[in-house]
């Protein structure tokens, strides 16, 4: 792409989410939320396939409805309390609207259809983008707004993670794979948010350095399904050696760093009672986990014996980037013990 | 005599009986609709005649319903319970090392029904096709005679061709299912063809209604005789057309929702033709690493 084209659509994103971060009156966050979707739209279609202008034409009509949503809900809550204050809603019914135009902004259960198709007609680099930067303007809002029914944000939080472990049994794009591994993350940050705002923003934090690090792994190797994972083993020894690590983290494990959200999550809601909540999300995260440890499996665990269907090994570019993913995996692997640390800052 | 009867009622009668004709206009037996209703004022060449309502030949039987219900469900309970074998129903292992996954093999009757063929005569032209199982139950028989002779409905200039075409795979309760190739990049079939060069039709998922006869060709050209011929054709070598034109604007075949696959002939040679078809199937061929075939350039570069 031009590089003065891809400069000013990446400046376009750092702006929306900074708007809507910077925002206080519901039509500035609107705009920026709006600008976000835009300036992402000729990210996605610069491949010229249909694919790939399906997945385009996908977000955008699913972005434009959430954000109409968005738009009218804020109205709404104008109409019936005379301000346009982010932090002031106190009207249950613009307060659950926007619940649901953000859920769908960010792709929770039930509306989550539209992200792995999405997803899958993109490329690995767009598809990062998709799945961390974007989510970081609805998240701002999310956590401004104070919920007064508190069961809508269990049922999404929970369906989130049931639809997310379910849906990813069945994929062996591993695009699609992320896909559901984001909606069952954001559904154990939807589950928390109105009893520890600060905890959701932990783990949505933790989910973008464990998601960025796998996407960078999947970009190394060169590879959009498990059979092309599976022969990473000649190609980046080391790589393979860590991204099982790095996999298991996304599932929850410890000593990983991505235990640390779901375990917190775990005691809030026990300290909340809601304790049958907990379970069931706990149980969920095992879906989800057995789709990760079969990613593992294929990579690491296992020597494929045939070659693979996409590019051959030498044909690799040998200048990518590896610091980026070095530090990331850092992160993925090791903050666990940092916990203290993150629950003193979570009471600020 | 040439004067409609009416005039000659006296002026009571006739109010009398046009009032009568107002409340109740005369309603005409229900036998079918006319022609000019349901297919509008021109049936092309080709289309049957239709004389009955559309509803009138579905089935609403009882029984019917409720096979339909216990396949629909069984379907259902399949997807749920392949989860836990696999992906898409396989265990893993196997997937990783699939190298050769045969998609259609002609072994009883019940193979044809996947299949659909249609030829010319849809737009009135005069060529046949059949389908039908061939000796010991091991292969497909596709013939017909091709004629092109165009169908005269003034609009037709060419005519002549004969196509099969599997069905799109369906799920429980009707959904569409697509087949994933992803791990495959070769097609791989067993032919016994009679020398004339036909074409094969992939066709994928497409989103927008403009997209709908995107279809991706290669040629098979058959050799005729006796002997089976292999035939192998990498994905990569697939060409991207629209109704039959070539595009401009190539992209490689993605093969993770494919829907269809067919074989066309025309080749404008008019007389009798045959296929035997022994297996479809796709394999992973280690030695070909090409993932397109053809140029994809940009028609306006920027300077």
């Amino acid at each position: 792409m031009n590089p003065y084209i891809l400069a000013t659509l990446l400046f376009g994103l750092g702006l929306g989410t900074t708007i809507t971060f910077a925002s206080s009156h519901w039509l500035l966050a609107w705009m920026g939320l709006e600008m976000n979707t835009l300036a992402i739209i000729p990210l996605m279609a610069q491949h010229h396939h249909p694919r790939a202008v399906e997945a385009t034409t996908k977000y955008f009509l699913t972005q434009a409805t959430a954000a109409a949503m968005l738009l009218f809900a804020s109205t709404t809550n104008a109409w019936l309390t005379g301000q346009w204050d982010i932090q002031q809603m106190t009207h249950p019914l613009p307060i659950t609207l926007i619940t649901l135009a953000l859920a769908l902004k960010i792709g929770l259960a039930p509306v989550h259809s539209w992200l792995p198709e999405v997803l899958q007609g993109l490329d690995l680099t767009t598809g990062l983008i998709l799945s961390t930067w974007q989510k970081l303007a609805p998240f701002a809002l999310l956590l401004q707004i104070q919920p007064v029914n508190s069961s809508i944000l269990i049922a999404l939080g929970l369906l989130s993670t049931l639809v997310g472990g379910w849906g990813g049994l069945n994929q062996t794009q591993l695009r699609k794979i992320l896909a559901y591994s984001s909606i069952a993350h954001l559904g154990w940050m939807i589950l928390v948010l109105q009893f520890s705002p600060s905890l959701t923003l932990l783990t949505l934090l933790t989910y973008f350095v464990m998601t960025f690090s796998t996407f960078l792994v999947f970009k190394l190797n060169k590879s959009t399904s498990i059979n092309m994972l599976a022969t990473s083993w000649a190609k980046a020894p080391a790589l393979t050696a860590l991204a099982p690590l790095v996999l298991l983290s996304l599932g929850g494990l410890p000593p990983l760093t991505g235990f640390m959200p779901k375990w917190l999550i775990l005691q809030e809601l026990a300290k909340q009672d809601l304790a049958p909540t907990a379970t069931l999300a706990a149980m969920s995260a095992l879906l989800s986990l057995y789709f990760y440890l079969r990613l593992s499996y294929a990579m690491t665990l296992t020597m494929s014996p045939n070659n693979l269907t996409g590019t051959t090994p030498w044909r690799l570019q040998s200048s990518q980037l590896t610091l980026p993913l070095a530090i990331s995996t850092l992160a993925t692997l090791l903050l666990l013990p940092l916990t203290p640390a993150a629950v003193a800052l979570l009471t600020l | 005599m040439s004067l409609p009867k009416i005039t000659r009622l006296p002026s009571v009668r006739l109010l009398s009986s046009i009032h009568q004709q107002l409340l109740l206009p005369s309603i005409p037996p229900l036998t079918g609709p006319k022609r000019a209703v349901s297919q509008g004022e021109y049936r092309r060449p080709g289309q049957p005649k239709v004389d009955k309502f559309p509803w009138q030949p579905i089935n609403f039987g009882f029984s019917k319903g409720f096979e339909g219900v216990k396949k629909h469900f069984a379907l259902l309970k399949k997807e749920f319970s392949d989860r836990w074998v696999g992906p898409q129903g396989k265990p893993i292992l196997e997937h990783m090392l699939e190298q050769n996954q045969v998609l259609w093999e002609f072994r009883g009757p019940e193979s044809l029904e996947q299949w659909t063929v249609s030829s010319d005569q849809e737009i009135g032209g005069q060529s046949e096709v059949h389908l039908k199982l061939g000796k010991n139950h091991n292969t497909c028989l596709l013939y017909g005679t091709l004629s092109s002779t165009p169908p005269r409905d003034g609009e037709t200039r060419y005519s002549g061709y004969c196509t099969m075409r599997s069905k799109q795979p369906l799920a429980s309760f009707d959904r569409k299912k697509h087949y994933d190739w992803s791990s495959f990049n070769t097609l791989h079939l067993r032919v016994r063809g009679d020398g004339r060069p036909w074409m094969i039709n992939i066709a994928t998922e497409t989103y927008f209604s403009h997209q709908k006869d995107d279809i991706y060709n290669y040629f098979l050209y058959t050799r005729g005789g006796p002997y089976w011929q292999d035939v192998k054709i990498p994905f990569s070598k697939f060409f991207l057309t629209h109704r039959g034109r070539i595009q401009d604007d190539q992209h490689p075949l993605w093969l993770d929702k494919v829907n269809t696959i067919g074989f066309t002939l025309g080749d404008k040679a008019d007389g009798p033709f045959q296929l035997e078809i022994d297996f479809v199937g796709v394999c992973k061929d280690y030695a070909h690493t090409e993932e397109f075939a053809y140029e994809v350039y940009k028609r306006n570069p920027e300077i």
